[in-house]
């Protein structure tokens, strides 16, 4: 009989059509916002994620989240040497400084200081130039985001002059970033020259990054390191969990699309729920003829379950693919707020299961109508 | 006989109280005949061939339909009875919109179990039959009423029950069709074992019945017997 329920769908094209658009709306704004809240808060940790051959973060106790470190001082590196576990340690800085063009204008940059030496935290993934670049003197590195902030219409290139903190800084080249939470131009160099750009006197040093050795988890050289400095060190996954938590507490981030994804799915109730049930509704009659034949309410509602089932995959699909085709478009992009965004296979599969379930509700309203209609109203108008 | 039923007594509940709509009928329709079921609108035709079949339940009285004592079955052994034994024909035709022809005359046949391929080569057969061998791919939109009803004769017919109910099946067709459409039912649907009952209030198509039952304000009036075009008459005791 279940090909009866797809012939029954299937006739009614207007309101099947609006079953599906319906579904597939819903799976969009949900997929896509949960996709965009996922992608922003995994930029926020950006420069973990950039600096990935540490797994342990060392800080001034009191840091709650990546983008606020606090200068501490030089000898920290060495005390963070002396712990047993620990492979290497270097320094990093990190601090926002003012860029100046040569024509004048300003711009508010973060500035990110590598290590002279092991250059642990640099780019990843340079576009123009190489790393050997940050060797010369002056060199800095500029994200293509930022360049292209900072030289608008300018096609990218290294040679670009400018002053930061009132030094001379030369582009060297030119690396991606993926979106970041403040989305400042990203300016690195090495740690020398930043802490000079940032004019930092006292306390060239904001992270100590580390590595444990290979036969010591992170977790337990961070405790090591912890008892032994009285630095706050927390392993790479810890800090982007702190970093992730600050920025749900104190940004309002959360609740903004938690409200965008509450509304998916109340539009996409409403829709499903509503279409769906004046469908059931406007069937009655022939679910009625089919109950008056002889056909039992199991059948019938294995046959509702079957074209909302349909319904809901068709509309899925639709939405998950119109979702992923926007992120094929701006995850690509080198700049632009939304670019390196992506969609987590976790909300891809999770964001279906969601749907097949919220139609599943939607047309357990419209059952109970169906499975409760009298039979005996065929004889009646 | 075949469908016997006796004092049959039903009453609704409504908003005003309980309204009494069958007041004892003593109703029989037997096999190999066309029995019809005429009488004023509201006398509770509907309601006792509704009873019979199975689709309403709360009657006293006994009901027999081919040996089921249909009063006595629970809500879930009527489903099954039903689709045994029952053929429906209805005023609005009540064919599935989405399905052909012959795919809606295979649907009785594919709810007891036929795979689909079985069951719409016998649907075919029995529209060729009725004359609608051209048109069995067609849905219900693209055809006349009258060949809707003949669809909806069809799809009553290919499970082959003993009880065949109609209610008003020629109202909404004009003279012409109707006249087709009951010749039809009295071509395929007159068998040994099987009984048909048509409620109508068409006098047109009287003279297709074998025996007429008058009904009125629930209790039988009189029942005709048409044999050889000269009524029979024998009026019914309405003395209860
Ligand atoms: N479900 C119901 N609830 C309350 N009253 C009902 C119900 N069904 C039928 N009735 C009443 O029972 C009476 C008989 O109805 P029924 O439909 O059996 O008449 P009928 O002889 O078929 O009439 P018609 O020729 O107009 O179809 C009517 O007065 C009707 O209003
Ligand atoms: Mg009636």
């Amino acid at each position: 009989m279940n090909l009866v329920a797809f012939k029954i769908l299937l006739h009614d094209k207007a309101k099947y059509v609006a079953l599906v658009l319906g579904v597939s709306f819903a799976t969009l704004l949900i997929s896509q916002q949960s996709a965009i809240f996922h992608s922003l808060m995994h930029a926020s940790t950006r420069d973990i994620l950039e600096a990935n051959q540490a797994d342990i973060w060392v800080m001034k106790s009191s840091v709650e989240t990546l983008d606020q470190g606090y200068p501490i001082a030089e000898l920290s590196v060495n005390r963070v040497r002396s712990i047993p576990g620990v492979q290497w340690a270097v320094p990093y800085y990190q601090s926002t400084a003012q860029l100046r063009t040569e024509d004048g204008r300003m711009k508010l940059v973060q500035l990110v200081g590598i290590d002279d030496l092991s250059m642990v935290g640099a780019p990843q993934e340079m576009l123009i130039g190489t790393l050997a670049g940050f060797h010369q003197p002056d060199a800095i590195v500029m994200d293509i985001a930022g360049y292209t902030n900072i030289f608008p219409g300018v096609e990218p290139r290294v040679g670009a002059i400018v002053e930061i903190g009132q030094r001379r800084a030369v582009v060297v080249g030119i690396c991606y970033i993926g979106a970041s939470w403040s989305g400042m131009p990203r300016v690195y160099t090495r740690r020398s020259l930043g802490v000079s750009m940032a004019r930092e006197t006292l306390n060239p040093v904001t992270y100590v990054l580390a590595r444990a050795a290979p036969d010591h988890s992170p977790e337990e050289v961070a405790k090591q390191i912890t008892k032994a400095t009285g630095l706050k060190a927390r392993t790479r996954s810890e800090f982007m969990d702190d970093t992730q938590t600050w920025i749900l507490k104190y940004s309002g981030i959360a609740e903004n699309f938690g409200i965008t994804i509450l509304m998916g799915v109340v539009i996409g109730v409403a829709i499903v729920g509503q279409t769906f049930y004046m469908f059931s509704v406007e069937n009655l009659k022939q679910f009625a003829t089919l109950k008056a034949i002889g056909i039992n309410n199991w059948v019938i509602l294995r046959m509702i379950m079957t074209q909302a089932l349909f319904v809901s995959t068709i509309g899925y699909c639709l939405g998950i693919g119109a979702a992923n085709l926007f992120f094929a478009m701006t995850s690509t992009q080198l700049s632009g707020g939304l670019r390196g965004m992506f969609m987590h296979p976790f909300i891809f599969v999770g964001s279906g299961i969601f749907i097949v379930l919220v139609t599943l509700l939607a047309c357990v309203v419209s059952v109970r109508k169906v499975l409760t209609v009298d039979p005996a109203v065929v004889f009646r108008g | 006989m075949s469908v016997i039923c006796k004092d049959v007594k039903m009453a609704f509940k409504t908003a005003a109280g309980s309204v009494s709509v069958l007041k004892g009928v003593d109703f029989s329709a037997p096999a190999g005949m066309l029995t019809m079921l005429v009488g004023p609108s509201g006398c509770g035709k509907t309601t006792l061939i509704s009873l019979i079949a199975g689709l309403l339940r709360g009657a006293t009285g006994s009901m027999q339909v081919f040996g089921h004592e249909v009063s006595s079955m629970s809500a879930s052994m009527l489903v099954p009875y039903r689709l045994k034994n029952i053929g429906f024909i209805f005023q609005q035709y009540n064919l599935l919109a989405g399905l052909t022809a012959s795919e809606n005359v295979a649907v009785p046949l594919v709810a007891s179990g036929f795979d689909w391929p079985t069951a719409l080569s016998q649907g075919k057969v029995l529209l060729e039959k009725l004359g609608l061998g051209t048109h069995a791919h067609k849905l219900p939109s693209q055809l006349s009423g009258g060949q809707q009803q003949r669809v909806a004769i069809a799809r009553a017919l290919v499970h082959s029950p003993k009880l065949l109910l109609c209610d008003e099946p020629t109202a909404a067709l004009d003279g012409q069709a109707g006249q087709a459409v009951m010749t039809l039912l009295r071509e395929l649907a007159i068998a040994e074992d099987r009984a048909a009952i048509v409620v109508t209030h068409d006098p047109r198509v009287y003279s297709f019945a074998d025996r007429v039952v008058h009904m009125e304000d629930g209790l039988i009036a009189k029942v005709e017997s048409i044999s050889l075009g000269k009524p029979d008459v024998t009026t019914h005791s309405t003395s209860r």
